[in-house]
Protein backbone atom coordinates (compact mmCIF):
# COMPACT_ATOMS: atom_id res chain seq x y z
CA UNK A 1 0.00 0.00 0.00
CA UNK A 2 1.27 3.44 -0.69
CA UNK A 3 0.86 6.38 2.13
CA UNK A 4 -1.82 5.60 4.27
CA UNK A 5 -3.14 8.96 4.56
CA UNK A 6 -2.71 9.86 0.90
CA UNK A 7 -5.79 10.80 -0.15
CA UNK A 8 -4.95 10.97 -3.76
CA UNK A 9 -4.52 6.77 -3.38
CA UNK A 10 -7.99 7.11 -1.48
CA UNK A 11 -9.84 8.65 -4.23
CA UNK A 12 -7.92 6.36 -6.66
CA UNK A 13 -9.30 3.05 -5.20
CA UNK A 14 -13.06 4.94 -4.93
CA UNK A 15 -15.93 4.32 -7.60
CA UNK A 16 -16.55 7.48 -9.23
CA UNK A 17 -13.44 8.98 -10.40
CA UNK A 18 -16.23 11.57 -12.79
CA UNK A 19 -19.20 11.86 -13.51
CA UNK A 20 -19.59 8.72 -15.39
CA UNK A 21 -19.89 5.61 -13.55
CA UNK A 22 -16.38 3.70 -15.43
CA UNK A 23 -14.38 2.73 -12.71
CA UNK A 24 -16.81 0.77 -10.70
CA UNK A 25 -15.50 -2.98 -11.10
CA UNK A 26 -18.03 -5.70 -11.35
CA UNK A 27 -17.19 -8.49 -9.34
CA UNK A 28 -18.85 -11.89 -10.33
CA UNK A 29 -19.25 -13.63 -7.00
CA UNK A 30 -18.54 -17.10 -6.54
CA UNK A 31 -19.85 -17.27 -2.63
CA UNK A 32 -22.84 -15.95 -1.02
CA UNK A 33 -22.19 -13.65 1.76
CA UNK A 34 -25.31 -12.84 4.10
CA UNK A 35 -26.46 -9.92 5.64
CA UNK A 36 -24.97 -7.63 3.20
CA UNK A 37 -26.96 -4.26 1.22
CA UNK A 38 -24.01 -4.19 -1.78
CA UNK A 39 -26.33 -5.94 -4.04
CA UNK A 40 -29.46 -3.18 -5.46
CA UNK A 41 -30.69 -6.32 -7.93
CA UNK A 42 -31.56 -8.32 -5.01
CA UNK A 43 -34.21 -8.14 -3.01
CA UNK A 44 -33.03 -9.62 0.08
CA UNK A 45 -29.51 -8.29 1.71
CA UNK A 46 -27.93 -11.58 0.60
CA UNK A 47 -25.69 -11.68 -2.39
CA UNK A 48 -25.76 -15.42 -4.03
CA UNK A 49 -23.06 -17.08 -6.00
CA UNK A 50 -22.81 -16.03 -10.17
CA UNK A 51 -24.33 -12.95 -9.40
CA UNK A 52 -22.70 -10.01 -10.98
CA UNK A 53 -22.19 -6.50 -8.75
CA UNK A 54 -20.54 -3.23 -9.25
CA UNK A 55 -18.55 -2.64 -6.58
CA UNK A 56 -15.88 -0.14 -5.59
CA UNK A 57 -12.29 -1.26 -6.50
CA UNK A 58 -11.31 -0.90 -2.50
CA UNK A 59 -13.75 -3.73 -1.91
CA UNK A 60 -13.67 -5.86 -4.90
CA UNK A 61 -9.68 -6.04 -4.94
CA UNK A 62 -10.03 -7.61 -1.41
CA UNK A 63 -12.70 -9.96 -2.13
CA UNK A 64 -10.83 -10.96 -5.21
CA UNK A 65 -7.93 -11.79 -3.30
CA UNK A 66 -9.82 -13.87 -1.06
CA UNK A 67 -11.69 -15.95 -3.98
CA UNK A 68 -14.82 -14.33 -2.79
CA UNK A 69 -15.53 -13.38 -6.18
CA UNK A 70 -13.67 -12.56 -9.57
CA UNK A 71 -12.95 -9.18 -10.91
CA UNK A 72 -13.23 -8.10 -14.30
CA UNK A 73 -11.31 -5.42 -16.24
CA UNK A 74 -13.04 -2.62 -16.13
CA UNK A 75 -14.69 -0.27 -19.26
CA UNK A 76 -11.92 2.29 -18.89
CA UNK A 77 -9.29 -0.16 -19.76
CA UNK A 78 -11.27 -1.89 -22.54
CA UNK A 79 -10.64 -3.09 -26.11
CA UNK A 80 -11.49 0.41 -27.51
CA UNK A 81 -8.95 2.43 -25.28
CA UNK A 82 -6.38 0.43 -26.54
CA UNK A 83 -6.75 0.61 -30.03
CA UNK A 84 -7.22 4.40 -29.71
CA UNK A 85 -4.61 5.19 -27.23
CA UNK A 86 -2.61 2.65 -29.91
CA UNK A 87 -3.96 4.89 -32.39
CA UNK A 88 -2.97 8.49 -31.31
CA UNK A 89 -2.05 8.22 -28.17
CA UNK A 90 -1.86 11.96 -27.49
CA UNK A 91 -5.64 13.14 -28.67
CA UNK A 92 -7.56 10.80 -26.26
CA UNK A 93 -9.43 11.98 -23.47
CA UNK A 94 -8.23 9.86 -20.54
CA UNK A 95 -9.36 12.21 -17.92
CA UNK A 96 -13.41 11.27 -18.82
CA UNK A 97 -12.45 7.77 -18.63
CA UNK A 98 -10.49 8.35 -15.19
CA UNK A 99 -8.27 11.14 -13.77
CA UNK A 100 -6.58 8.64 -12.03
CA UNK A 101 -5.84 6.39 -15.44
CA UNK A 102 -2.31 4.84 -14.92
CA UNK A 103 -2.31 4.71 -10.82
CA UNK A 104 -6.08 3.11 -11.30
CA UNK A 105 -4.20 1.02 -13.89
CA UNK A 106 -1.07 0.41 -11.56
CA UNK A 107 -3.29 -1.51 -9.00
CA UNK A 108 -5.92 -3.28 -11.20
CA UNK A 109 -2.79 -4.88 -13.84
CA UNK A 110 -1.66 -7.68 -10.96
CA UNK A 111 -4.88 -8.39 -10.39
CA UNK A 112 -7.06 -9.23 -13.46
CA UNK A 113 -5.96 -11.81 -15.69
CA UNK A 114 -4.84 -9.17 -18.93
CA UNK A 115 -1.13 -9.98 -19.09
CA UNK A 116 -0.25 -6.94 -21.07
CA UNK A 117 -2.09 -4.01 -18.93
CA UNK A 118 1.01 -2.67 -17.29
CA UNK A 119 3.52 -2.79 -20.52
CA UNK A 120 0.11 -0.96 -22.20
CA UNK A 121 0.01 1.63 -19.88
CA UNK A 122 3.44 1.99 -19.77
CA UNK A 123 3.45 2.81 -23.73
CA UNK A 124 0.85 5.12 -23.18
CA UNK A 125 2.04 6.95 -20.93
CA UNK A 126 5.59 7.30 -22.46
CA UNK A 127 3.39 8.09 -26.02
CA UNK A 128 1.87 10.97 -24.16
CA UNK A 129 4.70 11.99 -21.80
CA UNK A 130 6.49 13.45 -25.22
CA UNK A 131 3.50 15.44 -26.41
CA UNK A 132 2.72 16.76 -22.77
CA UNK A 133 6.08 18.26 -22.29
CA UNK A 134 6.61 19.59 -25.54
CA UNK A 135 3.10 21.19 -25.34
CA UNK A 136 3.72 22.66 -22.05
CA UNK A 137 6.77 24.29 -23.72
CA UNK A 138 5.84 25.71 -26.40
CA UNK A 139 1.58 26.23 -26.93
CA UNK A 140 0.43 29.42 -26.23
CA UNK A 141 -2.36 29.86 -23.37
CA UNK A 142 -5.49 29.62 -25.07
CA UNK A 143 -4.86 26.18 -27.17
CA UNK A 144 -3.13 24.84 -23.71
CA UNK A 145 -6.80 25.08 -22.37
CA UNK A 146 -8.33 22.99 -24.72
CA UNK A 147 -5.20 20.32 -24.54
CA UNK A 148 -5.17 20.08 -20.86
CA UNK A 149 -8.89 18.63 -20.63
CA UNK A 150 -7.50 15.46 -22.33
CA UNK A 151 -5.11 14.98 -19.04
CA UNK A 152 -5.09 12.48 -16.25
CA UNK A 153 -4.49 13.73 -12.54
CA UNK A 154 -0.75 13.09 -13.11
CA UNK A 155 -0.02 14.28 -15.90
CA UNK A 156 -1.81 17.77 -15.01
CA UNK A 157 0.87 17.98 -12.47
CA UNK A 158 3.45 17.48 -14.84
CA UNK A 159 2.21 19.55 -17.41
CA UNK A 160 2.31 21.97 -14.98
CA UNK A 161 5.76 21.17 -13.30
CA UNK A 162 7.09 21.61 -17.40
CA UNK A 163 5.41 25.23 -17.70
CA UNK A 164 7.04 26.35 -14.13
CA UNK A 165 10.70 24.67 -15.10
CA UNK A 166 10.19 26.87 -18.59
CA UNK A 167 9.39 29.85 -16.83
CA UNK A 168 12.30 29.33 -14.31
CA UNK A 169 14.90 28.91 -16.69
CA UNK A 170 13.93 31.72 -18.92
CA UNK A 171 13.80 34.12 -15.92
CA UNK A 172 17.34 32.66 -14.97
CA UNK A 173 18.19 33.31 -18.63
CA UNK A 174 17.17 37.02 -18.73
CA UNK A 175 18.72 37.70 -15.75
CA UNK A 176 17.65 37.59 -11.87
CA UNK A 177 18.34 40.01 -9.23
CA UNK A 178 21.91 41.31 -10.44
CA UNK A 179 24.69 42.42 -8.00
CA UNK A 180 24.82 46.29 -7.81
CA UNK A 181 28.04 48.13 -7.52
CA UNK A 182 28.96 49.96 -4.87
CA UNK A 183 29.21 53.60 -5.39
CA UNK A 184 32.50 54.29 -3.93
CA UNK A 185 34.24 50.94 -6.38
CA UNK A 186 33.25 53.07 -9.75
CA UNK A 187 35.60 56.25 -8.77
CA UNK A 188 38.85 56.31 -9.61
CA UNK A 189 41.90 55.38 -8.00
CA UNK A 190 43.49 58.38 -6.27
CA UNK A 191 47.25 58.61 -7.73
CA UNK A 192 48.87 57.41 -4.83
CA UNK A 193 51.34 60.70 -3.61
CA UNK B 1 -22.78 1.98 -1.42
CA UNK B 2 -20.76 1.44 1.55
CA UNK B 3 -17.92 3.84 2.06
CA UNK B 4 -18.96 6.35 0.10
CA UNK B 5 -20.04 9.37 2.43
CA UNK B 6 -16.18 8.51 3.69
CA UNK B 7 -14.67 9.27 0.39
CA UNK B 8 -16.84 12.37 0.12
CA UNK B 9 -15.17 13.62 3.17
CA UNK B 10 -11.25 13.35 1.29
CA UNK B 11 -12.70 14.43 -1.61
CA UNK B 12 -12.90 18.05 0.53
CA UNK B 13 -9.57 17.39 0.86
CA UNK B 14 -8.43 17.34 -2.83
CA UNK B 15 -10.99 20.31 -3.52
CA UNK B 16 -8.87 23.09 -1.65
CA UNK B 17 -5.53 24.37 -2.42
CA UNK B 18 -2.80 23.17 -0.26
CA UNK B 19 -1.70 25.12 2.88
CA UNK B 20 -5.50 26.05 3.20
CA UNK B 21 -7.83 25.09 5.98
CA UNK B 22 -11.73 24.56 4.98
CA UNK B 23 -14.20 24.32 7.87
CA UNK B 24 -14.42 21.13 9.73
CA UNK B 25 -17.30 19.67 8.58
CA UNK B 26 -18.21 17.60 11.42
CA UNK B 27 -21.45 17.16 10.30
CA UNK B 28 -20.42 14.62 7.45
CA UNK B 29 -17.33 13.50 9.86
CA UNK B 30 -20.23 12.38 12.47
CA UNK B 31 -22.26 10.49 9.86
CA UNK B 32 -19.06 8.13 8.82
CA UNK B 33 -19.18 7.41 12.09
CA UNK B 34 -22.50 6.42 12.63
CA UNK B 35 -21.66 4.35 9.25
CA UNK B 36 -18.99 2.92 11.04
CA UNK B 37 -21.04 1.97 14.24
CA UNK B 38 -24.04 0.47 11.80
CA UNK B 39 -21.38 -1.86 10.10
CA UNK B 40 -19.80 -2.86 13.53
CA UNK B 41 -23.65 -3.86 14.96
CA UNK B 42 -24.17 -6.01 11.73
CA UNK B 43 -20.89 -7.78 11.71
CA UNK B 44 -21.25 -8.66 15.88
CA UNK B 45 -24.70 -10.03 14.88
CA UNK B 46 -23.12 -12.05 11.78
CA UNK B 47 -20.59 -13.76 14.30
CA UNK B 48 -23.31 -14.29 16.48
CA UNK B 49 -25.48 -16.11 14.16
CA UNK B 50 -22.35 -18.47 13.12
CA UNK B 51 -21.29 -19.02 16.76
CA UNK B 52 -25.66 -20.00 17.52
CA UNK B 53 -24.81 -22.31 14.56
CA UNK B 54 -22.15 -23.91 16.46
CA UNK B 55 -19.48 -23.11 13.93
CA UNK B 56 -16.15 -22.22 14.73
CA UNK B 57 -15.90 -18.11 13.85
CA UNK B 58 -11.79 -18.74 12.85
CA UNK B 59 -11.83 -21.09 10.36
CA UNK B 60 -15.32 -21.62 8.89
CA UNK B 61 -16.41 -19.87 6.09
CA UNK B 62 -20.26 -20.40 4.68
CA UNK B 63 -22.36 -17.54 3.90
CA UNK B 64 -22.03 -15.32 7.08
CA UNK B 65 -18.25 -15.58 7.12
CA UNK B 66 -17.97 -13.71 3.62
CA UNK B 67 -21.02 -10.97 4.78
CA UNK B 68 -18.57 -10.20 7.88
CA UNK B 69 -15.87 -9.75 6.05
CA UNK B 70 -17.71 -7.63 3.56
CA UNK B 71 -18.74 -5.28 6.75
CA UNK B 72 -15.20 -5.47 8.13
CA UNK B 73 -13.43 -4.45 4.60
CA UNK B 74 -16.25 -1.56 4.58
CA UNK B 75 -14.76 -0.46 8.30
CA UNK B 76 -11.12 -0.67 7.38
CA UNK B 77 -12.02 1.78 4.27
CA UNK B 78 -13.89 4.27 6.48
CA UNK B 79 -11.25 4.37 9.02
CA UNK B 80 -8.46 4.92 6.67
CA UNK B 81 -10.68 7.86 5.15
CA UNK B 82 -11.25 9.34 8.52
CA UNK B 83 -7.93 8.97 9.77
CA UNK B 84 -6.77 10.62 6.46
CA UNK B 85 -9.03 13.75 6.53
CA UNK B 86 -7.72 14.61 10.23
CA UNK B 87 -3.99 13.43 9.16
CA UNK B 88 -3.72 16.10 6.79
CA UNK B 89 -6.10 19.15 8.21
CA UNK B 90 -3.16 18.34 10.99
CA UNK B 91 -0.31 18.38 9.01
CA UNK B 92 -1.37 21.79 7.36
CA UNK B 93 -2.05 23.18 10.38
CA UNK B 94 1.40 22.47 11.70
CA UNK B 95 2.81 24.54 8.39
CA UNK B 96 0.69 27.02 9.15
CA UNK B 97 2.93 27.63 12.39
CA UNK B 98 5.65 28.74 10.20
CA UNK B 99 3.67 31.24 8.30
CA UNK B 100 1.40 33.00 10.89
CA UNK B 101 3.17 32.33 14.10
CA UNK B 102 2.24 30.51 17.19
CA UNK B 103 -1.16 32.42 17.42
CA UNK B 104 -3.65 31.81 14.85
CA UNK B 105 -5.99 34.40 13.37
CA UNK B 106 -9.74 34.43 14.27
CA UNK B 107 -10.71 32.92 11.03
CA UNK B 108 -8.59 30.26 10.60
CA UNK B 109 -9.24 29.83 14.24
CA UNK B 110 -13.53 28.80 13.45
CA UNK B 111 -12.74 26.32 10.90
CA UNK B 112 -11.47 23.88 13.11
CA UNK B 113 -12.86 21.46 15.91
CA UNK B 114 -12.34 21.58 19.19
CA UNK B 115 -9.94 18.83 19.52
CA UNK B 116 -7.57 20.21 16.65
CA UNK B 117 -7.45 23.44 18.92
CA UNK B 118 -6.20 21.91 21.27
CA UNK B 119 -3.70 20.16 19.33
CA UNK B 120 -2.51 23.35 18.21
CA UNK B 121 -2.50 24.85 21.21
CA UNK B 122 -0.33 22.11 22.76
CA UNK B 123 2.05 21.98 19.37
CA UNK B 124 2.54 25.71 19.96
CA UNK B 125 3.07 25.42 23.57
CA UNK B 126 5.73 22.47 22.98
CA UNK B 127 7.41 24.64 20.15
CA UNK B 128 7.89 27.55 22.35
CA UNK B 129 9.33 25.63 25.17
CA UNK B 130 12.19 24.13 22.68
CA UNK B 131 12.64 27.74 21.25
CA UNK B 132 13.10 28.95 24.47
CA UNK B 133 15.69 26.22 25.48
CA UNK B 134 17.01 26.80 21.83
CA UNK B 135 17.11 30.61 22.82
CA UNK B 136 16.09 31.49 19.29
CA UNK B 137 12.88 32.31 17.59
CA UNK B 138 12.10 30.28 14.92
CA UNK B 139 9.16 31.86 13.61
CA UNK B 140 10.28 34.73 11.83
CA UNK B 141 10.86 35.41 8.57
CA UNK B 142 13.30 33.94 6.52
CA UNK B 143 14.81 37.02 4.92
CA UNK B 144 15.93 39.11 6.92
CA UNK B 145 14.46 42.65 6.85
CA UNK B 146 15.81 45.65 5.18
CA UNK B 147 15.31 47.92 8.34
CA UNK B 148 14.58 46.64 12.21
CA UNK B 149 12.15 49.48 12.20
CA UNK B 150 8.90 49.65 10.59
CA UNK B 151 5.88 52.19 10.41
CA UNK B 152 2.18 50.68 11.31
CA UNK B 153 -1.05 51.42 11.65
CA UNK B 154 -3.34 49.48 14.01
CA UNK B 155 -6.70 48.70 12.53
CA UNK B 156 -8.05 46.29 15.58
CA UNK B 157 -8.35 46.78 19.27
CA UNK B 158 -5.37 45.15 20.42
CA UNK B 159 -6.27 46.47 24.01
CA UNK B 160 -3.97 48.99 26.68
CA UNK B 161 -0.91 48.36 28.20
CA UNK B 162 1.31 46.19 25.93
CA UNK B 163 4.88 45.41 27.32
CA UNK B 164 7.39 45.73 24.44
CA UNK B 165 11.17 44.15 24.15
CA UNK B 166 11.98 47.48 25.58
CA UNK B 167 9.88 47.04 28.73
CA UNK B 168 8.05 50.28 27.42
CA UNK B 169 4.39 49.94 27.17
CA UNK B 170 2.36 51.05 24.45
CA UNK B 171 -1.26 52.04 23.84
CA UNK B 172 -2.74 50.71 20.31
CA UNK B 173 -5.50 52.90 20.12
CA UNK B 174 -7.38 51.51 17.32
CA UNK B 175 -5.89 53.68 13.63
CA UNK B 176 -3.34 54.76 15.69
CA UNK B 177 0.03 54.90 14.22
CA UNK B 178 3.37 53.13 15.84
CA UNK B 179 7.03 53.11 14.69
CA UNK B 180 7.87 50.07 16.02
CA UNK B 181 10.58 47.21 16.41
CA UNK B 182 9.70 44.49 13.92
CA UNK B 183 10.08 42.09 16.12
CA UNK B 184 7.24 43.14 17.61
CA UNK B 185 4.97 44.35 15.59
CA UNK B 186 5.02 40.86 13.46
CA UNK B 187 2.94 39.16 15.49
CA UNK B 188 0.12 41.58 15.52
CA UNK B 189 0.16 42.12 11.79
CA UNK B 190 0.40 38.08 10.93
CA UNK B 191 -2.74 37.53 13.09
CA UNK B 192 -4.39 40.76 11.36
CA UNK B 193 -3.83 43.56 13.83
CA UNK B 194 -1.98 46.02 12.66
CA UNK B 195 -1.10 46.61 8.70
CA UNK B 196 2.40 48.10 7.53
CA UNK B 197 2.83 51.81 6.64
CA UNK B 198 4.53 51.35 3.23
CA UNK B 199 5.91 54.28 0.70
Amino acid sequence: MANFYDFDDIIAEDEVHTNSPFPLVSVVFQKEANGVGIDPSSETDCVKPGSKVELPFWLASELHLRQVGTMKVPACFNQRTKLELGADATCVDLRSRSPYFYEFGCKIAPLVGDRDLGSFLLSAFKNRYQEVLAKAHNAAFSTASKCSTLLTREETSMYEAAQSSMAAFKKWRVGGPKFQRASILGRKRKPAD
Amino acid sequence: MYGRKASRLVKELTNVEKGQLTLFNSDLFDQVIAECSQHYVELQSLIRKMQEKGLDVQTSKNEDHYGALIHHLALVRNKRCLMAYLYNRAETLRNLIWKVGLVLPQEVQEKLSHSEEEYFKRHSASLKSYMSRLDLDLVVDMVPPKDPYIQVRVVDNIGEGIVLSDDKTANFAPYSMHFLKRTDAEPFISRGLMEELTG
